[in-house]
């Protein structure tokens, strides 16, 4: 048994565990309702044509069909997708279900609701579409050159265009001894759940009413997104996720969910959709996909004078409306400079739209994006300046007395101790030991290689204009048979919050996890919550749920010492009571305490005058150092937490094969006061095997014309067991001054630095053969190509 | 096309989870859909539908199959177990968590304690495709274990802890007493 005293910090197994080992968790696709219909999406097989027709005649005709839309009823059902975010970005107009013209392979065109998904299935072929072929934007080279127009309105294919600079820059660099300066590249791939999107829609013509079971991360946002989608009322609304079968950014928009919505108000009916593999990796959203050219100027010491960014993303179709991911290439702007000291910083960020599917949100959102050019160009820099790759990092580095931290970027970071974790990176490592290795086995024909990148996590954000604008409420509530409810808008995705927010709400009141309930994912239940993504549930929701939690403490406190004739500062909660320090004999089990407000006597015999018999409390977490008011010098800080980390990986590469192998992946984490080791933990290793994956194998591929090339699990690779190693995770804490438990979120460090740790310690590896590669994912053939150019 | 003639339905007689089934299904129905749809055991979860993920894996006389890629009439005969009939749960309500979890299947009780799943989606691919390599290799090695797990895809844990899972599930299978329903 574990104390329950503080269950803060302890590996506390799950809760949620036995109903999903058992198979009887609860997805979207396993609730069935009467009378429910099928729906099946026809998609565009063009990246870019004019809809001349579509006509639905042959499908409304197969026995079974009960309703068939296309773009026309998207326009007079409901109205143009609403907004996710907005932050300095043009917003097209458009629909769930293409109006006029497709913008990608792909893109939803009509849909079908039957009696069974195979006729939906069946009635969709039925349908004939008149396309008349536009030339596609499939690159941003394409996109520069606007010869052909996603959205002819605009006048051009920029969605994005913002530029900043704080000090001189341009000095900075000049005055500089060594100034590195590349072009980093990085490919699209996605998180890719394995439960894909699912969306069972309810719409009651009796009532105006409308329920939605889907599977989000973010419940609250998605009714006030499909109010404003569909202009019905929002109060009529309910949404519910119940289990959901990962996320990872991935399920933070309505767009195809409003198809099975439509339907549903066109049959009048309950319409499920299940979204299929192929329409998963075709239309889910991607993300990543940019070049970022970057240059940075060093003293000889190796320390930095100034950096200097142009990052420009290739944003697919839309990621305002279609889905939220074009503001990512904002936040990657605002944390280029990453954890080292910047004296002069300027950066033009530029998005463009593309005939490729929608832009949304994955694992690091911008994060990644800071770091790969960054932790690209360090180990690039520690060869130009001879001086070793940790070392150059530990010359840069924030120093721990120097938080909190204002980069001059705008963030204000928290705490942490990177001069630490790279000595400890180098003590686990063996690293001088391994350069020595190195060596020796390079002289065998065997090439080794190790690679290193620095991590940062803002973790919470709370950007302006839209659905990630950052607080958290929590309700903590006991029952009259003395056990706890804690309500809470974060979702449930996989990352254990049954638990962790059980134990933070155990602990006040000294009781175990057992003893408490996490109600999520109903709109109808918990407060106007925003859900998980961000790495912000250990930074908002559990900061909430401790509010809560003390004030309810109190308010119990106040009422038994009431009852017990004590005064409420010598009480305590243990083992599921409350008495008097040092008194076992004055006590009252939570049971009876409960029973005594509720039930007997009740509440006018138990209750202090000023108390009353509500046995919950409310408390909402801001975070208290987000500023959206610019300073002057333009800046504004997004995020409450930063997580910070130090990431090795040690690969060979077969010079014969180009293959590459993971040898070791050693991850230094700091994420403040953790709550749960094993959660915590396994947070970082699925982290960064997503990671892997997209440095080694996962891409979404399109050519030349636009043709989408991964749309199966055979050609988008994901990791499989065999090619993983043990990830070896050492933890720091520098609690975070920031949360009421020295709390910060850390679901995406895992994910950040991977690729640029792995391809840095590949261009170790063959660093010798005089081979540098700079593409990702980092294919065999990529390799070998990359060694025959160079002679080998 | 959906119109169905009576050549398209088939007979299945089969076994799943010990509990003898008779049905009538179109000649295209999956198995996948005839355990969710048509028998309700939502427990068998759908990740690809072409057989690559592994989360829909189910035991067809002990050996693990993907249940997207097999059909229902294939089964007539046959006996499957689905992560429903791993364990027996008592009708009587356990209060905490550690008590249900000592009703599980040693498999799932590893799965709990090394905290093998997260989002538990692929889960119950996993804990059957173990549950095989068990019966069939008592003491299987790290290498073995992970050559047998690699046609199952999770997307949460990153492996490290279904393999301590695995490697935990050798012990407490060696102690634990036979199951039934597998």
């Amino acid at each position: 048994m574990v104390d329950a005293s503080n269950l803060v910090g302890q590996s506390v197994r799950r809760k949620e565990d036995v109903r999903l080992l058992t198979g009887h968790g609860q997805f979207v696709d396993d609730i069935s309702l009467p009378g429910m219909l099928y729906a099946a999406v026809l998609r565009s097989p063009y990246p870019h044509a004019r809809i001349r027709s579509v006509d639905v005649s042959g499908a409304l005709r197969l026995d079974g069909v009960e309703a068939v839309i296309t773009g026309d009823d998207a326009q007079q059902l409901g109205k143009p997708m609403a907004v996710t975010l907005d932050l300095f970005t043009k917003v097209p107009t458009i629909y769930p279900l293409a109006v006029n013209k497709v913008r990608y392979v792909g893109e939803p065109v009509a849909a079908v609701a039957a009696t069974s998904r195979e006729v939906a299935e069946d009635a969709v072929e039925l349908i004939v579409v008149d396309y008349e072929p536009l030339p596609p934007i499939v690159s941003i080279e394409d996109a520069e050159q606007p010869t052909s127009l996603l959205y002819e309105e605009w006048g051009h294919n920029r969605q994005l265009d913002w530029q900043f600079q704080v000090g001189d820059v341009g000095s900075a660099l000049a005055g500089a001894d060594v100034v590195i300066s590349e072009d980093f590249p990085h490919h699209r791939y996605t998180g890719v759940p394995l439960e894909s999107r699912v969306c069972l829609a309810d719409y009651r013509p009796g009532q105006g009413a409308l329920t939605v079971w889907m599977s989000t991360q973010a419940p609250h946002q998605c009714r006030t997104l499909f109010a404003q989608s569909l202009g019905l009322p929002e109060h009529q609304i309910t949404v519910i996720a119940p289990d959901v079968g990962g996320g990872f950014g991935t399920k933070l928009q309505i767009n195809a969910e409003l198809i099975p919505v439509l339907l549903s108000i066109k049959s009048g009916r309950p319409v499920k959709w299940t979204e299929d593999r192929y329409e998963n990796l075709v239309s889910g959203v991607h993300t990543r996909d940019y070049v970022c050219h970057l240059e940075v100027g060093f003293r000889r010491d190796g320390t930095m004078t100034g950096v200097k960014a142009s990052l420009v993303g290739n944003l697919g179709c839309d990621g305002t409306c279609d889905a939220a991911g074009t503001a990512a290439l904002l936040v990657a702007a605002a944390y280029l400079p990453g954890p080292y000291h910047v004296p002069a910083f300027g950066v033009d960020v530029v998005g463009y739209v593309t005939n490729k599917a929608p832009y949304g949100a994955y694992r690091g959102y911008g994060k990644d994006i800071a770091n790969y050019p960054m932790e690209r160009l360090m180990e690039m820099a520690a060869e130009k300046l001879h001086i070793d790759p940790l070392e150059l990092r530990r010359r840069n580095v924030i120093q721990p007395d120097e938080y909190p931290y204002q980069q001059i970027s705008g963030p204000l970071y928290d705490s942490g101790d990177y001069p630490a974790m790279i000595a400890k990176a180098r003590e686990v490592l063996d690293y001088e030991n391994f350069r020595r290795q190195q060596d020796e086995t390079r002289r065998e024909g065997k090439y080794l290689g190790i690679g290193f990148a620095a991590m940062l996590e803002p973790s919470g954000a709370a950007v302006p204009n839209g659905i990630f604008n950052g607080y958290e409420p929590a309700t903590v509530r006991m029952t009259p048979e003395g056990q706890f409810l804690v309500f809470t808008g974060n979702q449930d995705i996989g990352q254990g919050i049954e638990t962790t927010l059980a134990q933070v709400a155990a602990s006040q009141f000294g009781v175990s996890v057992d003893d408490v309930r996490v109600v999520f994912g109903d709109t109808n239940a918990v407060p106007y919550g925003l859900g998980s993504f961000s790495s912000r549930g250990a930074t908002y929701a559990v900061s909430a749920v401790h509010r809560a939690s003390v004030q309810l403490a109190n308010k119990l406190k106040r009422i038994a010492a009431n009852i017990l004739e004590a005064s409420a500062a010598d009480l305590v909660f243990t083992q599921g009571a409350v008495e008097v320090a040092g008194v076992p004999s004055r006590r009252l089990t939570l049971q009876e305490l409960g029973n005594k407000v509720y039930l007997w006597p009740g509440p006018y015999g138990t209750v202090p005058p000023g108390d009353d018999p509500d046995l919950q409390a409310t408390e909402t977490f801001m975070g208290p150092r987000v500023r959206w008011q610019p300073d002057e010098q333009g800046r504004i800080n997004l995020y409450t937490t930063h997580p910070t980390g130090i990431y090795a990986a040690i690969v060979e590469v077969d010079p014969e094969l180009g293959d590459v192998r993971l040898r070791r992946f050693v991850v230094i984490h700091d994420a403040g006061v953790i709550i749960n080791p094993l959660i915590a933990e396994a947070q970082v290793v699925g982290g960064v095997v997503q990671g892997m994956g997209g440095a080694l194998w996962e891409e979404l591929r399109y050519d030349e014309e636009g043709q989408f090339l991964s749309g199966d699990l055979t050609s988008y690779l994901l990791p499989t067991a065999p090619e993983i190693p043990d990830v070896e995770v050492y933890h720091f804490v520098s609690p975070s001054p920031f949360t009421p438990l020295g709390t910060k979120g850390m679901g995406e460090g895992g994910t950040i630095p991977t690729p640029a740790a792995i391809l840095n310690a590949v261009n170790d590896a063959l660093r010798p053969l005089n081979v540098f590669l700079n593409d990702l994912p980092i294919t065999p053939q990529k390799v070998r190509a990359a060694l025959r150019q160079a002679g080998h | 096309m959906a119109e169905m003639e009576a050549a398209d339905m088939v007979v299945i007689d089969t076994v799943v989870n010990g509990r003898p089934v008779h049905r009538t299904v179109s000649a295209r129905r999956l198995l996948s859909d005839f355990l969710r749809y048509d028998l309700q055991l939502t427990g068998t979860h759908v990740g690809c539908e072409h057989g690559v993920c592994g989360a829909c894996t189910v035991l067809l006389d002990g050996q693990p199959v993907r249940s997207c890629l097999t059909l229902a009439a294939q089964v007539s005969g046959h006996h499957i177990t689905t992560i429903e009939g791993v364990a027996e749960m008592p009708a009587l309500p356990a209060a905490t968590t550690e008590e249900r979890v000592r009703h599980l299947h040693p498999v799932q009780q590893a799965f709990w304690e090394e905290h093998g799943l997260q989002c538990g989606y692929c889960t119950p691919g996993f804990v059957l495709t173990t549950i095989a390599l068990l019966e069939a290799h008592p003491d299987p090695s790290d290498e073995e274990i992970r050559e047998t797990l690699s046609g199952n895809i999770c997307r949460c844990t990153g492996y490290r802890n279904i393999i301590r899972a695995v490697h935990r599930a050798k012990e407490l299978w060696q102690t634990a007493p036979s199951t039934e329903g597998r």
